[in-house]
Formats: structure tokens, C-alpha cells, sequence
């Protein structure tokens, strides 16, 4: 078979990878890597449940194949916390219940911290905006939005 | 054989890869629409091209003959351009709307304009500049413009062997207003059921040009200039932006999907075209 070889940068480590160039980051995140925090929802690039972060910048890990992000930093839901801790925005969405099946949570939560970086300080309209392409199928929207305002600083 | 992934340093490079088996091989640049055609087998290239890494193809300049993008700009920096929100706001706007924020992230103008899905946002509003492409094959470069660029579903005038290297978005007339809207059908992330470009450039109350395009409700973007002459040398009053809708509504074969009907669609490029006339002669640009 003709795998390649790939080296990616996930969460601060590097993996060594022997994979077929077809396959997306989000299968090889989860099936290769064993990161299963980036879920598939809708496979199109619409939900969000597979977001990861690119050099910061939140991607739809369905949507782009492993062998694209070799030069890259990816971060998942799992690079977030530290031994400080979980990381602000992931406590606030357990303090603001900004869920109920958690499916999406991830996705919600590493978007959030992207929109935090680009936007300390985001008003409703530009969280609404930004988080658009993140689908909760639960509805827990007005949760998720009050633990996003209370992580702008 | 499976797929090759490839990653040239250069765009002379690209080229001469690409040139060896046109038909065999596919530029990959974000990805966000390749990557789709591969998961669901529309597509089965045994080489994908990757842009990536060739230096200088995302760049956005001013020159002589209008603001140049380079085909791998992201939509996100085509939207934060300050040249493109100073110049072009509409084309901003348009790029800033499309997908959602991790599209935006990944797909590129040139991907965009190259896989010409009929439900975009960009290729209305470039019409409606009188854009062009730049394609560059191992041969030659050669500068199509826009109204000659799209043929029909997922096709254009671009030859197996060539790479979108630019697109080029001439100055606009002065004293114009240019807007674009984007109705959508279903909900707030989604493409458009039809998009409306207009730009109206006036002489106090008299309009000097106007160019209206519509988009994502047809085949391709389409302009009918028979249409857009009738305003020409007139004051948009709201008879005449009604007939220049209604010549609108009847002159675009319009096309059905899960976004809305034929019929549906020919209502709404009217509504539409009548809202962007009123608001660009208003003096509301977008």
C-alpha cells in the first residue's frame, strides 16, 4: 500500500504516523492518535463537532485531510487543560451547564477559545456570529452563551 | 494505486506536475471542497497537488490595473484585507459570509471560484466588479474575465493543466455604491438560496452605471446587461427599479434544490434586486 509517512504536532507532542493520504484529521486524530474529544457530526463542515484549532485558528477537522496539517500546531479539547486545572473556558461550561448531551461541547469550547483570543471582549452579536457554525442539537444555546460571556474578560 | 499527496516548493513546480497527467491529477488548495468530493468518491485523482507551500499566492496587492488576490488567500483574509475592505467593502462582506468561521478559515478565493458550486457568495459579487482570473499553465498565463469564466455546474474555462494563480478586481467608477445581499432560506450559517450583487454609480440623481448580478439561485452568476442598461443615464426612480427587477425575475433560468424552488427563487431575485436598487440609490451602501 502506499502510506506515507506524516509527522503531526497534536497538543504539544509529535506523533510519527504511517497513514494513506485520503484519510481526514479527525480519522486519523481519533483512530491513529486516540484524541476522540473531535466528534464527527454532519461529515460536511457545518456542525462543529470536529473542530480543532489550526496555529490557533478553529478548522473543521472532517473537512481537512492529516497529510495537509503536517506543518502545523493542532490543538484538541485534550491539549486545553494543564495540571493548573481545566482551562477557564472549559470550567465555565461546566459552571454554566453550557450543555446536556456534550457531543458538541468540544467544538464549542475550542471555538470559544479562538473567539476569545481574536475578541477579549465579544458583545452578543459577535459571539452569536462567530459560534454560528456550532450546532448544540440539545438547544442549550442560552447556557452556552451565558459561559462564554463569563469568560470574557 | 492509491492517492499521492504532493507538496511543490514552487508554482513552476505545480505546473510541471500537473502538466504530466492533467486528467489524472487535482490541485488541492484549502481543501474544504476537494476533501468533501474525495469522502464522498465524486472524485478519484491518483495525484492530489497541494498549493500550500508555493511562496507568495495568498498576497493581496494594489497595482495598475486593480487590487490583486492571489488565488490561496483565505476568505478570512480576503475579509480582513484592509485594502479589500477600503475598495471593494462588498467583496469583504461577501467573503466574510460565507460558511462559517472554520470555511473561512480553510477554503481559499481561488478554490471558491475554481470548484464554481452554484451556492457561494464571491463569484456574484467578483461578477459584478468585473473581476477576472489569472490561469497560469506550464505554457502560458492568460487573463479570463469573469463573464467568460463559469460554464455550468462545478465546470469553467479552466484547462486541465492550469492553476489559478490570481484574481483581479478592477477599480470601481466613482461616486458608485455597490451592496450585496444574501438570502437565506433555511438558516442563519447557511449558503445562500440566492445571492444579489448591485453596484450603481451616479452623477447626482442620474445613474452613470450600473451592473447587477445574481447568484446562487441559477447555474452560474449571471449579469443581462440589456437589463442593466435600462438604468443607465436615469434616475433609479422605484418604477424603474421595479421594472429592472421584474426584467431580472423573467430573464434568469432559475433552478431547484433543498433551498427553494424555480418558481420560489424567481420571486425572490425579484424582492431581492428591488431591495439592493433601493438601498444603493438611497445611498446605504453595504
Amino acid at each position: 500500500m502506499s502510506d506515507t509517512e506524516l509527522t503531526l504536532r497534536v497538543n504539544g507532542q509529535t506523533h510519527q504516523l504511517h497513514i494513506s493520504p485520503e484519510r481526514t484529521l479527525l480519522d486519523v486524530l481519533r483512530e491513529e492518535i486516540g484524541l476522540v474529544g473531535a466528534r464527527e457530526g454532519c461529515g460536511v463542515g457545518m456542525c462543529g463537532a470536529c473542530t480543532v484549532l489550526i496555529n490557533n485558528q478553529p478548522i473543521s477537522s472532517c473537512l481537512m485531510l492529516a497529510v495537509q496539517a503536517g506543518e502545523s500546531e493542532i490543538t484538541t479539547v485534550e491539549g486545553l487543560a494543564s495540571s493548573a486545572g481545566l482551562h477557564p473556558v472549559q470550567q465555565a461550561f461546566i459552571d454554566y451547564a453550557g450543555f446536556q448531551c456534550a457531543y458538541c461541547t468540544p467544538g464549542f469550547i475550542l471555538s470559544t477559545v479562538a473567539l476569545l483570543r481574536d475578541h477579549p471582549q465579544p458583545d452578543n452579536e459577535t459571539i452569536q456570529a462567530y459560534l454560528a457554525g456550532n450546532l448544540c442539537r440539545c438547544g442549550s444555546y442560552e447556557n452556552i452563551l451565558a459561559a462564554v460571556k463569563a469568560c470574557s474578560s | 494505486m492509491s492517492l499521492q499527496f504532493l507538496q511543490p516548493e514552487t508554482l513552476a513546480e505545480a505546473l510541471a506536475l500537473l502538466g504530466r497527467d492533467p486528467d489524472e491529477n487535482k490541485i488541492i488548495a484549502g481543501g474544504t471542497a476537494v476533501v468533501l468530493m474525495l469522502q464522498h468518491k465524486l472524485i478519484a485523482p491518483e495525484t492530489l497537488i497541494s498549493l500550500s507551500r508555493i511562496p507568495g499566492l495568498n498576497s493581496i496587492h494594489l497595482a495598475d490595473d486593480g487590487l490583486h488576490i492571489g488565488s490561496l488567500a483565505l476568505l478570512r483574509e480576503v475579509a480582513a484585507s484592509g485594502m479589500v475592505q477600503e475598495h471593494f467593502p462588498a467583496l469583504a462582506y461577501a467573503c466574510e459570509v460565507v460558511g462559517n468561521v472554520r470555511i473561512r478559515n480553510q477554503a481559499t478565493l481561488g478554490g471558491n471560484m475554481a470548484e464554481a458550486d452554484y451556492a457561494s457568495d464571491p463569484p456574484a459579487v467578483l461578477l459584478a466588479l468585473d473581476a477576472s482570473v489569472v490561469a497560469t499553465s506550464a505554457a502560458r498565463a492568460r487573463i479570463i474575465p469573469l463573464s467568460e469564466f463559469f460554464y455550468g455546474f462545478y465546470t469553467t474555462a479552466l484547462e486541465p493543466d492550469e492553476i489559478m494563480t490570481e484574481v483581479i478586481v478592477p477599480a470601481l467608477p466613482a461616486n458608485c455604491r455597490m451592496i450585496y445581499l444574501k438570502y437565506k432560506s433555511r438558516s442563519s450559517e447557511d449558503r445562500p438560496c440566492a445571492g444579489i450583487a448591485a453596484m450603481a454609480a451616479f452623477d447626482g440623481l442620474i445613474c452613470t452605471d450600473l451592473r447587477v448580478a445574481v447568484g446562487a439561485a441559477c447555474e452560474t452568476p449571471r449579469r443581462l446587461l440589456e437589463i442593466e442598461a435600462l438604468g443607465i443615464g436615469q434616475t433609479l426612480t422605484d418604477e424603474l427599479i421595479q421594472e429592472i427587477a421584474e426584467g431580472y425575475a423573467a430573464g434568469i433560468e432559475t433552478l431547484d434544490d433543498l433551498r427553494g424552488s424555480a418558481w420560489y427563487r424567481t420571486q425572490m431575485i425579484r424582492v431581492h434586486v428591488r431591495r439592493a436598487l433601493k438601498q444603493i440609490g438611497a445611498g446605504r451602501p453595504c
